[in-house]
């Protein structure tokens, strides 16, 4: 049980910066979710953490203890692995026994644990099979019994369920919602899958090239993006972003239609954000502004509208009873309490 | 002229000159260790003796015994001191190890020796007036300012043992730096991360899955070793005495200097036996199935 904190953290390999100068405080037992596009320096940043990559610059705390200068085994976390690291040689009993065996764990202790933690994941049957002879998902299950195993300071996952299918992912992911919950560990966990970040953080950091864009609870991440980037990010679909400018109190979009009221002082370059939930979609003449349907798309839980605006295309959703074609006319009305302003120069947001 | 045809006719000089200087060879030396082979008395070489050299070397020939004991032994130790040399080097020199640099070009270079030129090297740095390892040794381990090396067996038998170490070292090297970079970082990683030390990462994560790779050296070189000759015969000649003298300089010395080119055939053969077994492991590895 620790908590651990980044202290400007920086990795670079030669001119190219991987993580840049970050700090972040990670609370004991809190469930923290690094998400962010590929390549941004989530594995990265891991791997510090665990002690497998050497830091450039800042500090690394686990508890109150500084380890920059601690092998990995001295660092007491466990990982598992993006790409598994599985022991081939070794049986899955023995891959997921190898780290309390290798901690001196009491024979007797050892078999009953392993179990338990095979129960977990769904792999009793396999634990006589070489990792070689178990599917993608089976053996991303094996990395994750490996780490479960034990009770660590700080857990480390990789993207622990990128290779289960849909169905077996939401399984295991109410598991390890319950499992961090249960155990009470620090748990860090990457992802670039919005929905498991949403579902099972405590706290999301959202990363961009190596810097964190955003942290905040699922929440604030959604319903009060710091920039453009998270707000782009985050979400299903992706939060429709529109240019325009405000003028006489109401955005105008660039091909001059005034679209909703909005709270800020007029500026020429703005960038509006709204999400498809917050569009509400009417027949024609009956709402706010009447658009074309370019697209029409039944997702079987709602209907998903992406209608030709001036020279943009917005997706709205709408009832999931909706019936319309493309090239049929609808009328799409702004909720004006969940709009979000920002600078498309910078990227940030314009709080009114 | 049909392809067929011609593409047979295209291969059969090949096939002449192999069967000219290996097979043939070979058949023949087979068929003189049954004969009483003496170069310098006519006729013996069609005298048929049936096992008599064979039975021979076991029963009558102390000498055929101690260079059977001297090649164990040399084998053993050579095999057994270049392989652990070679392998902690290809863990300094493997990607990931500690002095991985320019240094690995370098390292070829006593494999780029023959092995006469290795043996004629050794001696002359071993040489009691101006041999640079002679001096060295005195240098270094005083008790042994004095002694003349190549004069006693003991001594003798460790500077083959060295010279052969030292000329192998670089191949089994670069074999070993090969399977260490087939060893996946990660599985390496994953047992760091799992509280192993240094030591156990090696002896349970990255050894086990070199073990083909070293099972494949150790054979080899106990073949290379099983059969070495020209450095020892350029070295020490087999001696002092036969102190240092392997089967193969046996088989040379009683077929070439002593005319008896049946019996040295059979003892020939004799060594066939080990060198099959051998083979047959390295088969058997290197086309492992798993
Ligand atoms: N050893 C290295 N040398 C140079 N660059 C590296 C090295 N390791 C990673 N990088 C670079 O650092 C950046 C961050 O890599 P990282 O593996 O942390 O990304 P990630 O966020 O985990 O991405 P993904 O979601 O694809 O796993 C990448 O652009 C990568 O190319
Ligand atoms: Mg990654």
């Amino acid at each position: 049980m620790a908590e651990v904190s980044l202290k400007n953290l920086t990795k670079r390999w030669g001119d190219f910066i991987g993580v840049d100068n970050q700090s972040l405080e990670i609370h004991d037992r809190e469930f923290l979710v690094l998400l962010g596009p590929s390549g941004c320096g989530k594995t990265t940043t891991m791997r510090m953490i665990a002690g497998l990559e050497d830091p450039t610059d800042g500090e690394i705390w686990i508890g109150d203890r500084m380890v920059n200068d601690d092998l990995p085994k001295d660092r007491d976390v466990a990982m598992v692995f993006q790409n598994y690291g599985l022991y081939p040689h070794m049986t899955i009993f023995d891959n997921i026994a190898y780290p309390l065996r290798v901690r001196g764990t009491p024979k007797s202790e050892i078999e009953p644990r392993v179990k338990k933690a095979a129960e977990q994941v769904e792999l009793t049957e396999f634990l006589h099979r070489k990792p070689k002879a178990l599917s993608g998902g089976q053996r991303q299950r094996v990395a994750l019994a490996r780490a479960i195993v034990r009770t660590p300071k700080v857990f480390l996952m990789d993207e622990p369920l990128s290779n289960l299918d849909a169905k077996l992912r939401v399984t295991m992911r109410a598991e390890l919602k319950h499992l961090s919950r249960a155990l009470k560990i620090t748990t860090i966990y990457v992802t670039h899958d919005q929905i498991e970040a949403m579902t099972l953080a405590d706290r999301v950091a959202v990363m961009k090239n190596g810097i964190i864009q955003q942290l905040g609870t699922p929440d604030e991440i959604y319903n009060d993006p710091a920039n453009l980037f998270v707000a782009g990010f985050i979400g299903s679909p992706a939060m429709n972003l529109i240019n325009g400018s405000v003028q006489d109190g109401h955005f105008v979009t660039t091909g001059g239609t005034k679209l909703v009221p909005v709270s800020a002082p007029d500026r020429p370059d703005v960038v509006l954000g709204v999400r498809a939930d917050d569009m509400r979609v009417s027949e024609e003449g009956q709402g706010g502004i009447d658009v074309r349907i370019y697209a029409f798309e039944n997702t079987g839980e709602a209907t998903l509208l992406t209608v030709q605006w001036g020279k943009q295309r917005v997706i709205a959703k709408g009832d999931r009873h909706l019936r319309k074609d493309q090239d049929d006319m609808v009328s799409i009305t702004l909720d004006p309490d969940h709009l979000y302003l920002f600078d498309p120069e910078t990227g940030n947001r314009i709080k009114s | 002229m049909r392809d067929n045809t011609l593409k047979y006719l295209l291969v059969l000089p090949a096939v002449f000159v192999v069967f000219a200087t290996a097979i043939w060879p070979l058949i023949e030396s087979l068929r003189l260790s049954f004969t009483v082979g003496r170069l310098n008395r006519p006729g013996s070489l069609d005298q048929y003796l049936g096992w008599e050299n064979f039975t021979w070397a076991f029963s009558q020939e102390p000498a055929f015994w101690n260079s059977v004991w001297v090649t164990a032994i040399y084998t053993v130790l050579t095999v057994a001191l270049t392989t652990l040399f070679a392998l902690g080097l290809a863990m300094l020199l493997a990607p990931g190890g500690k002095f991985r640099s320019g240094v690995q070009t370098l390292l070829i270079l006593p494999f780029a020796m023959s092995p006469a030129l290795i043996g004629v090297s050794f001696r002359f740095m071993f040489n009691p007036e101006f041999g640079l390892f002679d001096a060295f040794f005195g240098v270094m381990i005083p008790p042994l300012a004095d002694v003349s090396w190549l004069a006693d067996p003991v001594l003798a038998f460790a500077v083959c043992v060295m010279a052969d170490v030292w000329g192998w070292i670089p191949f089994l090297t670069l074999v070993l730096i090969g399977g260490l970079a087939s060893v996946p970082q990660d599985t390496i990683e994953a047992a760091q991360v799992d509280g192993a030390s240094g030591w156990r990462v090696f002896k349970d994560v990255t050894l086990p899955q070199l073990a083909p790779v070293l099972a494949v050296v150790i054979i080899l070189k106990s073949i290379f070793s099983l059969k070495t000759f020209d450095q020892i015969f350029m070295l020490t000649n087999g001696g002092p005495g036969t102190a240092t003298q392997t089967l193969s300089h046996y088989i040379y010395f009683n077929g070439m200097k002593y005319g008896q080119i049946g019996y040295a055939a059979s003892v020939a053969w004799l060594m066939v036996i080990p060198m099959i077994f051998l083979t047959y492991a390295y088969a058997k590895f290197v086309f492992r199935k798993d």
